[in-house]
């Protein structure tokens, strides 16, 4: 469904991503792991539209969206829930969602989706008329991912989700986004918490210094020395502790 | 100073609330580009005073209904307001350059009104300037009605609009982060230059409420530019209903302030209000 | 060219032109050149606190009609004689501008567009009062009576000598102030008035003194005048040419440039008189219009600016390297004969923001020479900690001494002062003022407190010594990323840390960049400044780091040796997550 090709984006000067080459299936899991500034958070923008590729191409069902204005990436059935969620803190959580649903295919099906988000997150019903700004980071979380869900994507992008998140709310989360998953979205979750990550997906890549370094299934990944190499800066200890 | 008698002041108190009522209805158009578009655009009362001159001349040399050129000057406004961001969309624009350049776009404006009209007093002399409509002990004029009504009728469905319709909440939402905006498929050029549109057209209805009620001279221009921004201000960038209520806020005081000293005092209270809100409410868009 | 020798052209202009009443050309000539002069006072005043600052003014109107006024009063309604009205004419507007600005300067919202319109506001404001009370009352003064000086032959020539000689003062004090400390912190405040401040730029002070002398230089400028129209009304003298003609002069000009504004008002001036000679003083005003648009859109730094840039950009010529920084020897003997002193040291330390903790009790000391890497997950609180030990935010709790300071309330520049310095994770230098100039500003108003001409010389040496000093007439925004994170090591160490915080300096670098930035690391510390260091990137704190100290939740969870640390299983889980550490 999703096909990435050779993709480079510059960072101003800098490259953020070299020749990166990756695929999603409909309906699949995929994570994709990295140290900070491997340029995760690059690619996710990059493949929502809001950052312009310098290089290679990306396609959606063999359609050519990489030089699409950014706000035609969202008709193509890809929703972005970003890193710090960017809520539009001056409206309510209920006019958030619409925002969500603002095309018209999405448009159309508003109140059955409104109802499916509600669903997925009680907590959200209540808050519906709540500005977004006041509620608890959690919540917020769960506003933006809902958000997304609106638009009702083939493929929902996740940046950190569980960024400043306790561990309860975590685990709450990670089950939404199984669900999610088990209802036929295609998503792509970058994490900084690789076991829940591992946990979830079916694939993962590692990214490292702009570029995939391994890929694979969770397991093959976790037992990738590359993968400590590139978190820990060194090879693993010969001898399990 | 003797004290006003309490049908004077309650007279004053009126025709505060009328004049209120005009710059709450300038201040509109002004406060939407301001707090959505990030776009200070002096040029609406260039384009309110062209639209008057053009009533004016409609209504005067031929015979036109003053509030039928409506007909004709919204939709001219509409477009022009339209050009005038087309035109600001080639160009990366911060706030302060806005300014500058809208400064300077109403002074060819101005320029082009003298070329035309010359700086003579042009006074519309219409049937309607004759109703005038009797509570009592006050008299209230029919143009001024008709302002306040207008002005509370549009800041009305403006409100609305902004509340309850997909494009309002769009363009709320483009004020506050234009990139998530757009990745949810909101085209931020396309509701700017719809947004333009639309204050160019309130410009244009500002204007026939000008020619209806005042003399018109170019130089005049300025003259409302403090008060309205202290109207804007007060309301808060970007609100519909905000500066209507500012404008009837300052009108009366305004109106109080002629009624106990001289009229030529009356800008003071305005300019003053400016001042003092920027210095104890700085609010940024 | 050299600045003795733009003076002395200066002076050479101006004598020049000073022989011109006694050439005995027709007074048109002498009045136009009036004109000419009377518009160069009134917007190189006005760019001395707008240009260089940034802070927009539309209220010059206000002081240069407060100065007209002045003379009008005191000489047509007072017969106090012409000369002795000059002085207060510029006392009373600098006073009137002063007095504005210390209420308006205070308020850190009002900038920009806001600036711009509340001095618009002051102008109608003192407009009204003059008109309503004795002062004006309505009629207007009349100064037909008022004898002028006798200065050249015909009274229209000393009319010129008198704005001759203003213009004159005037361009020299725009070209003096922009060589000098004022000049500079202007400039800073222009593009970063936050970052200014924390560097140590008196900017209140400042804006108070730029404005004062730019109020006052234009009140001259309409003492002069009131002699000259000798018939002023409140109308004429307050309505809305002022402000934007000298805001159109200055922009096409050039702000930044203290020649800027005189160029565009010889251009409009010009310009201008050609319209009214052909009929057309309405046309004038919708070129001027015009014009204003145009330059606004399209040349945002006005005629100058654009040729500045192409200058720079032709001369990329190297310098010679000035001497290299010493080796601090007893720093490092200090350091290698383990007498290590603790240079900082928290105890307890928590910061917490809208309920999330980001410090959650941090316990952590820094011996003097030591090069110290910080690192651990995102969100375990390595900016906090930065932020929270240099003042940007205060401690909730806890302690942090600083070389047997107590630093903990201190505010972010007094922290400074004291030694201590920092990058941040997205550099932020000056982006109008070329590289040279972004060092010496640490140089001048930091720790080091220097003099204008040491501090650029100190700056040559500190960009030498971060590789940099070829670009060092080049502008910020020229230089590739890799450059300007070396740009903010240098702006860092011009201050002479005595302990420098680097924030993720090696982010977005080549390999080859990075084995230089280690490099560059080590330097620092050789020459006596002790390294704090946070930084993702594993290989080089491995290389280059003495100790490390793993964050985790906002707590220490380890420290110590780089490579032992890194092999522990609890450092393993805070980066990886839980049960992967096992898996390993």
């Amino acid at each position: 469904m999703l096909d990435v090709r050779e993709l480079s984006v510059d960072y101003g000067a800098a490259p953020a991503l070299s020749s990166v080459s990756m695929s999603i299936a409909a309906g699949e899991l995929v994570c994709v792991l990295g140290p900070n500034g491997a340029g995760k958070t690059t690619l996710v923008n990059t493949l929502a539209g809001l950052r312009h590729a310098r290089a290679g191409s990306i396609a959606m069902d063999g359609r050519d969206i990489t030089h699409l204005p950014p706000h035609r990436f969202c008709a193509a059935g890809i929703a972005v829930v970003p890193e710090c969620r960017r809520l539009f803190t001056g409206l309510t959580v209920r006019e958030n969602l619409e925002i969500g649903s603002y095309l018209p295919d999405a448009r159309r099906h508003r109140a059955a989706s409104l109802e499916h988000v509600c669903t997925l997150f009680p907590v959200l019903r209540e808050r519906l008329q709540s500005p977004a700004g006041v509620l608890s980071g959690g919540q917020q979380q769960m506003v933006a991912i809902a958000r997304a869900l609106m638009a009702r994507p083939r493929l929902l992008l996740l940046d950190e989700p569980s960024l400043g998140l306790s561990p309860m709310l975590v685990e709450v989360l990670f089950g939404a986004i199984r669900e999610i998953h088990a209802g036929g979205t295609a998503v792509l979750v970058i994490e900084q918490n690789v076991t829940m990550a591992l946990d979830v997906s079916s694939r993962a890549y590692l990214l490292d210094e702009g570029r995939i370094v391994a890929q694979g299934t969770p397991a093959a990944i976790a037992a990738d020395p590359e993968l400590r190499r590139t978190y820990l800066g060194m090879a693993a200890p010969s001898a399990s502790t | 100073m003797t004290f006003p008698s309490a049908t004077l002041l309650a007279q004053s108190a009126l025709s505060g609330i009328f004049i209120g009522g005009l710059y709450g209805l300038l201040g509109l158009g002004l406060g939407l580009t301001w707090g959505l578009l990030h776009v200070i655009n002096l040029a609406h009362f260039g384009f309110a005073f062209l639209a008057a001159y053009l009533c004016y001349q409609l209504a005067s040399v031929h015979g036109v209904d003053p509030l039928a050129t409506l007909v004709l000057l919204v939709p001219v406004f509409f477009v022009a307001g339209v050009a005038v961001q087309l035109l600001l969309e080639r160009f990366r624009i911060s706030p302060l350059n806005s300014l500058l350049a809208s400064f300077g776009l109403t002074a060819i404006i101005e320029a082009g009104i003298q070329a035309v009209w010359t700086a003579d007093f042009r006074k519309l002399e219409s049937s309607y300037a004759g109703y005038k409509l009797q509570i009592g002990a006050l008299y209230v004029p029919f143009p001024e009605v008709l302002t306040l009504f207008l002005a509370t009728l549009l800041s009305f469905s403006i409100w609305a609009v902004m509340r309850y319709t997909d494009a309002g909440r769009a363009m709320r939402a483009l004020a506050q982060d234009p990139e998530m905006a757009a990745a949810y498929g909101i085209n931020r050029a396309a509701h700017a230059v719809l947004l333009s549109g639309v204050c160019g057209a309130l410009a244009a209805v500002a204007g026939v409420c000008l020619a209806l009620g005042f003399t018109l001279t170019p130089s005049q221009i300025y003259a409302w530019v403090g008060v309205v921004f202290a109207a804007v201000m007060l309301g808060g960038l970007g609100s519909a209903l905000g500066p209507l209520a500012a404008g009837l806020i300052i009108g009366i005081s305004e109106a109080l302030t002629m009624a106990f000293a001289s009229p030529s005092w009356a800008p003071i209270v305005s300019f003053t209000l400016l001042i003092v809100l920027l210095v104890l409410r700085p609010a940024r868009a | 060219m050299k600045p003795d020798r733009v003076y002395a052209a200066l002076a050479a202009a101006g004598a020049a032109l000073a022989t011109v009443p006694f050439l005995g050309l027709p007074a048109f000539y002498e009045s136009f050149l009036y004109l000419v002069f009377h518009w160069i006072v009134l917007a190189t005043s006005w760019n001395i606190l707008s240009g260089y600052s940034g802070y927009f003014s539309f209220g010059h109107g206000a002081f240069f009609g407060a100065g007209v006024y002045t003379t009008a009063v005191l000489a047509g309604k007072y017969d106090v004689p012409f000369a002795y009205t000059l002085a207060p004419a510029a006392i009373i507007p600098a006073l009137l501008g002063i007095g504005v600005g210390a209420v308006v300067f205070r308020v850190r919202g009002v900038r920009g567009e806001l600036f711009a319109l509340l001095t618009l506001a002051v102008t109608f404001v003192l407009a009204t009062i003059v008109l309503n009370t004795p002062v004006d009352g309505g009629p207007g003064v009349y100064l037909s009576a008022v004898p002028v000086p006798r200065l050249a032959p015909t009274p229209s020539g000393s009319f010129y000598v008198m704005a001759l000689a203003l213009a004159f003062v005037t361009v020299v004090i725009a070209r003096a102030i922009e060589r000098s400390r004022l000049g500079l912190g202007l400039f800073a405040i222009h593009d970063d008035e936050d970052a200014a401040e924390v560097m140590g730029v008196p900017t209140y002070r400042y804006k108070l003194l730029a404005l004062g002398l730019s109020a006052g230089l234009a009140g001259i400028a309409g003492g002069i005048q009131a002699l000259f129209v000798s018939y002023v009304t409140a109308n004429s003298t307050f309505n809305i040419t002022v402000p934007l003609t000298v805001v159109l002069m200055s922009v096409l000009g050039g702000s930044r440039h203290w020649a800027g504004p005189a160029i565009g008002a010889i251009a409009i001036t010009v310009l201008l008189y050609f319209s009214t000679a052909a009929d057309q003083a309405v046309a004038g005003k919708a070129v001027v219009g015009a014009i204003l648009v145009v330059a606004v859109l399209i040349m945002p730094r006005g005629l100058l600016g654009h040729w500045q840039r192409r200058r720079v950009a032709a001369n990329g010529h190297a310098r010679p390297a000035a001497a290299e920084v010493t080796r601090d020897d007893a720093f490092v003997q200090a350091r290698d004969g383990n007498t290590r002193n603790c240079v900082l040291s928290l105890r307890a330390v928590e910061k917490s923001f809208s309920g999330v903790r980001a410090l959650a009790g941090i316990d952590l000391d820094v011996s003097e020479g030591e090069i110290l890497g910080v690192l651990g997950p995102n969100g375990s609180g390595k900016s906090t900690l930065i932020n929270v030990v240099t003042g940007h935010y205060r401690a909730d709790r806890g302690n942090i001494a600083f070389e047997g300071h107590d630093i903990t309330c201190w505010p972010a520049h007094r922290i400074a002062r004291a030694g201590i310095a920092r990058t941040y994770q997205i550099p932020r230098p000056f982006p109008h003022l070329p590289v040279r100039d972004n060092v010496a500003l640490t140089a001048i108003f930091g720790n080091a407190a220097q003099r204008t001409a040491a501090a650029r010389a100190c700056a040559q040496q500190w960009l030498d010594f971060t590789r940099l000093g070829a670009r060092a007439e080049a502008m910020p925004g020229e230089l590739n990323l890799h450059q300007t994170k070396f740009l903010e090591l240098a702006r860092a160490l011009a201050a002479r840390p005595r302990l420098v915080f680097l924030d993720e300096v090696l982010s977005g670098l080549t390999p080859g960049e990075i084995d230089e930035a280690v490099d560059l690391i080590r330097r620092i510390r050789d020459s006596g400044t002790t390294v704090v260091f946070v930084e993702h990137v594993m290989r080089a704190v491995m290389a280059v780091s003495d100790r490390i100290v793993v964050l985790d939740q906002g707590r220490v969870i380890a420290q110590g040796n780089a490579a032992e640390v890194m092999a522990r299983d609890d450092v393993a889980a805070a980066y990886l997550g839980g049960a992967h550490a096992r898996r390993a």
